[in-house]
């Protein structure tokens, strides 16, 4: 790697006259170059043609204490170097046409010399990577004897910078839209779908239908509607979560609706119920798809009237709650198949909205993984951040068609929770994410082992292990096919006549046991072997 | 390959010069770890890169860390080739001391070869050309090495720009050095040398040391050279009949001229009172010829870290036997086995 650096000529700080005193002054372009530690390979230095004389003096004197390095002068204009718009438009032009080559050489900006304004332009410039380099300030020495100075070379890539990053995530978290949790999500779709659930959740106090697969975040939505509600005065009472899996039989009647004491064997005292509790609230009844029939009833009853009797109970209870409805069930489906109320349903799907999986929006994967972690470093209360080569893995793979994220964003916090807790010192480092990969690989089944219905799997027990190994896919396909026949039949040309049951009526004479002892060689089994071993013999 | 832990001893430049002298002449990889790790400015400087590279050409090396600030360098040699080279050392580094690292080599060589060296000559941190010219070279003739060095243009701290030609013959005839005995005093001078900086700082070094030694005032003499940048050294030299001992000191802005004769008397008189002909810093620069010469013996003063660090470098690569001897508090006399 060569080292490049790139300033400006100073004409005020590199001007020390011609007499043989200048060597006794500091210069920053020189001390850059006078650094026992540092080698400057190559010097570009930037200079307006009025200065050219004083610039090819500190070239001369350059040539002299560091034959090593090779300077170019280059010719910068701009007529007032106070003026922010013209210094940066040079200084633009030179990065915009300088052959960088990062693979060969580094580089350095030279932010000593100049005017501010010249320092605040490259700084500009280093930090939006049209200059792809690290600045180098150089100071002169502390005592007049001591040349050259020091140096200070300074890495605007502040991810690089730990303490600073987390300041970054700190401020990000603050001002962040209610319903998508501070999670600047990217999927067209979604954003839309949110941006209506917003105005739906201030305007409308109506059922709210939430489908989607299972962990696409239903009871987070839920939970951020109510907030929103909240948050805007909408609503006084409290959010009641309910997920109708749990209810079973007298209990859930009970649970949801309450019951006078005594009601049955066992009610020793009254209790509320549910929809009570959610009086002048919102209820949420995720998994709506598994409430029983009597339910369903009751519920519908309660919605439309605001009104519903506890078990037990001779005079009706009032209640007035906004009704969330979660499932991951096609409740159309269920409908058709009687196991779901169509009035209820009719009733509920007023604003029906389908939250995708997340596989359906894998933009916006990232922005939810860096949400997961700092919810784990709130409950933790200590952050928690990717090294950079280790995120880049996570994402690699976690956007790659290979991660199924079959339980979405419930896989994806499970994920986040487990690499948070194994991070060292804070850092997830890439030995914690080639882990995780290897636990979600097989969390998923992984490609290693084939899934039931692969050929793959079908053909494992017939051959060695060797030759299984060896054959395409297709190979597998026939030769699971072949044994699924043989299985079946009990002689070579039985099974070759329905093997090849079309091409043999074309031939003259066929020889249908010839044919499939050939086609079974290919494989290096025989009839029998294959046939016990496919009856599981 | 060979191992040198650069840390040990005075854990500086000297181990790494010395290594890659011996890797050279002995045709031995050598691999050079922790380089001047206690230092503040840990790792290769440029100075000492430029070392690296310079041996590198003369035997066509394999190299691997050879860049400012690494800590560890690999140096596989080749033949050395002797022949024309051209070598500069930039912040006014020691050319003298990139040359006490090639010259071993070059003597071994076949042919004759020819050095233009451009950089720093005269520098406070190693001897100068004039200590080379006055001092090392003349020994190593009395041993029959051939090497002659001409200064054309001085290179003073911070500007540097020395210039020097020197020529290296090889060396046919290798003779013990003895310098067991002391010589008789032949004549002694102080000289001042100075670029580009008033006259009365010269005036007032040769005064103080004139009023220190009661020195008379012909064995006092000024210099004027041209040199890019500004310098000034004090040399005291005391002329043996082939060879002189020369003490030096280079002047520094914010150290007074007085300050400046007062040190170099100090260690003039240290030499005096031990009475010996080798001063500290040439027997370190003799150590590695001696060895690879037919040897010898000469005395000097109380060890050096320098040169007890040469000392260990030199037992890494070979199993000539090196004998230090304490004669008195501040004389010791060294015999050196040579292989050649």
């Amino acid at each position: 790697m060569k080292t490049v650096v790139i300033g400006l000529l100073g004409t005020v700080l590199d001007q020390r006259g011609r007499s043989a005193k200048r060597w006794e002054k500091w210069r920053p372009t020189l001390s850059l170059c006078q650094h026992e530690d540092l080698l400057v390979d190559r010097l570009e230095l930037l200079c307006q043609e009025l200065f050219r004389p004083l610039a090819e003096q500190l070239v001369a004197d350059l040539r002299i204490t560091s034959p090593e390095t090779e300077v170019r002068i280059h010719a910068v204009e701009f007529a007032d170097p106070w003026d922010l718009g013209m210094v940066y438009g040079a200084l633009h032009d030179f990065a915009r046409g300088y052959p960088f080559d990062l693979d060969q050489e580094e580089y350095l900006v030279h932010i000593t010399t100049g005017t501010h304004i010249a320092q605040i332009c490259l700084f500009l410039l280093t930090e939006a990577r049209y200059l792809p380099a690290r600045l180098i300030q150089t100071s002169p020495p502390k005592k007049p004897n001591h040349q050259p100075g020091s140096y200070q070379i300074i890495d605007l890539d502040l991810s690089r910078y730990d303490a600073i990053a987390a300041r970054f995530s700190r401020e990000q978290r603050e001002g962040r839209a209610y319903l998508k949790g501070g999670i600047e999500t990217r999927n067209e779709a979604f954003n839309q779908m949110i941006a209506q659930l917003e105005q739906i959740s201030i305007a409308s106090t109506d059922p709210i239908l939430l489908t989607g697969p299972t962990g696409a975040g239903k009871s987070q939505l839920a939970r951020r509607i109510f907030d929103l509600k909240h948050y805007r005065q909408q609503v006084a009472g409290r959010l009641v979560e309910v997920n109708c899996a749990t209810l079973r039989g007298d209990n859930a009647m009970s649970a949801l609706f309450g019951h006078r004491k005594g009601a049955f064997t066992g009610a020793l005292s009254a209790r509320s119920g549910l929809l009570k509790e959610a009086d002048g609230g919102v209820l949420f009844l995720d998994e709506i798809g598994e409430l029983g029939g009597d339910e369903q009833a009751m519920l519908l009853h309660a919605i439309e009237e605001k009104r519903f009797l506890p078990l037990g109970g001779d005079s009706q209870s009032r209640s007035d709650f906004q009704l969330i409805a979660g499932t991951n069930r096609d409740l159309l489906a269920e409908v058709r198949s009687g196991r779901f109320r169509e009035d209820l349903l009719a009733r509920i799907n007023l604003w029906s909205y389908r939250l995708p999986s997340l596989r359906e929006r894998l933009e916006d994967l990232e922005p939810n993984l860096d949400y997961e972690l700092e919810r784990f470093a709130e409950r933790r209360h200590s952050q928690v951040g990717f090294n950079r080569t280790a995120r880049a893995t996570y994402l690699q793979f976690a956007l790659s068609p290979e991660a199924s994220w079959r339980a979405n964003f419930r896989d994806l916090n499970a994920s986040v929770t487990r690499m948070a807790t194994l991070a060292p010192g804070g850092r997830i480092t890439q030995e914690v994410v080639t882990q995780e990969i290897a636990r979600l690989r097989h969390n998923w089944g992984g490609t290693d082992t084939p899934s039931q219905g692969d050929p793959r799997a079908l053909t494992a027990p017939l051959l060695e292990a060797a030759t299984h190994a060896q054959l395409d896919y297709l190979e597998h396909v026939e030769l699971a096919a072949i044994a699924e026949v043989c299985r079946q039949t009990d002689s070579l040309a039985e099974a070759g006549r329905r093997l090849f049951d079309r091409s043999r009526e074309r031939k003259r004479s066929s020889n249908d046991s010839h044919r499939l002892r050939q086609r079974l060689a290919r494989y290096g089994v025989e009839f029998e072997q294959l046939r016990r071993a496919a009856k599981g013999e | 390959m060979l191992t040198i832990d650069g840390s040990r001893g005075e854990g500086g430049g000297q181990l790494l010069r010395s290594a890659l002298s011996l890797s050279m002449v002995t045709g031995r990889p050598v691999r050079i770890e922790q380089i001047r790790a206690g230092r503040r400015k840990p790792g290769l400087m440029r100075q000492h890169l430029a070392c690296v590279r310079a041996a590198q050409a003369i035997c066509g090396a394999k190299v691997v860390g050879d860049s400012a600030g690494s800590s560890c360098v690999e140096f596989r040699p080749g033949p050395i080739r002797a022949g024309s080279y051209r070598f500069v050392i930039g912040s006014a580094g020691s050319t003298m001391l990139l040359l006490q690292t090639i010259l071993p080599a070059l003597l071994l060589a076949e042919a004759p070869s020819s050095l233009e060296l451009e950089g720093g000559t005269h520098n406070d941190m190693a001897p100068s050309s004039d200590f080379i010219a006055l001092s090392f070279l003349p020994l190593l003739r009395q041993m029959g090495a051939e090497v002659t060095l001409e200064l054309k243009r001085h290179g003073f701290y911070p500007a540097g720009g020395g210039q020097l030609q020197v020529q290296v013959q090889p060396w046919r005839e290798r003779r013990p050095l003895a310098l067991a005995e002391p010589e008789a005093v032949a004549w002694r001078e102080a000289v001042v040398t100075s670029a580009q900086l008033a006259g009365h700082i010269a005036q007032r070094e040769l005064g103080r040391v004139q009023a220190l030694c009661n020195w008379q005032s012909e064995w006092c003499r000024s210099e004027v050279v041209t040199s890019a940048g500004p310098g000034n050294v004090l040399s005291l030299r005391l002329h043996h009949r082939q060879h002189a001992t020369v003490i030096e000191r280079v002047g520094r802005i914010g150290i007074a001229a007085e300050q400046v004769a007062s040190l170099a008397v100090a260690s003039w008189r240290r030499l005096v009172a031990a009475g010996v002909e080798v001063e500290e810093h040439l027997a370190d620069q003799l150590l590695v010829p001696l060895v690879i010469g037919a040897g010898g013996t000469f005395r000097t003063v109380r060890p050096s870290s320098h040169l007890l660090s040469n000392l260990e470098v030199i037992r890494a690569f070979s199993g000539c036997s090196i004998t230090l001897d304490q004669q008195a508090t501040d004389v010791w006399s060294v015999a050196v086995e040579g292989a050649g």
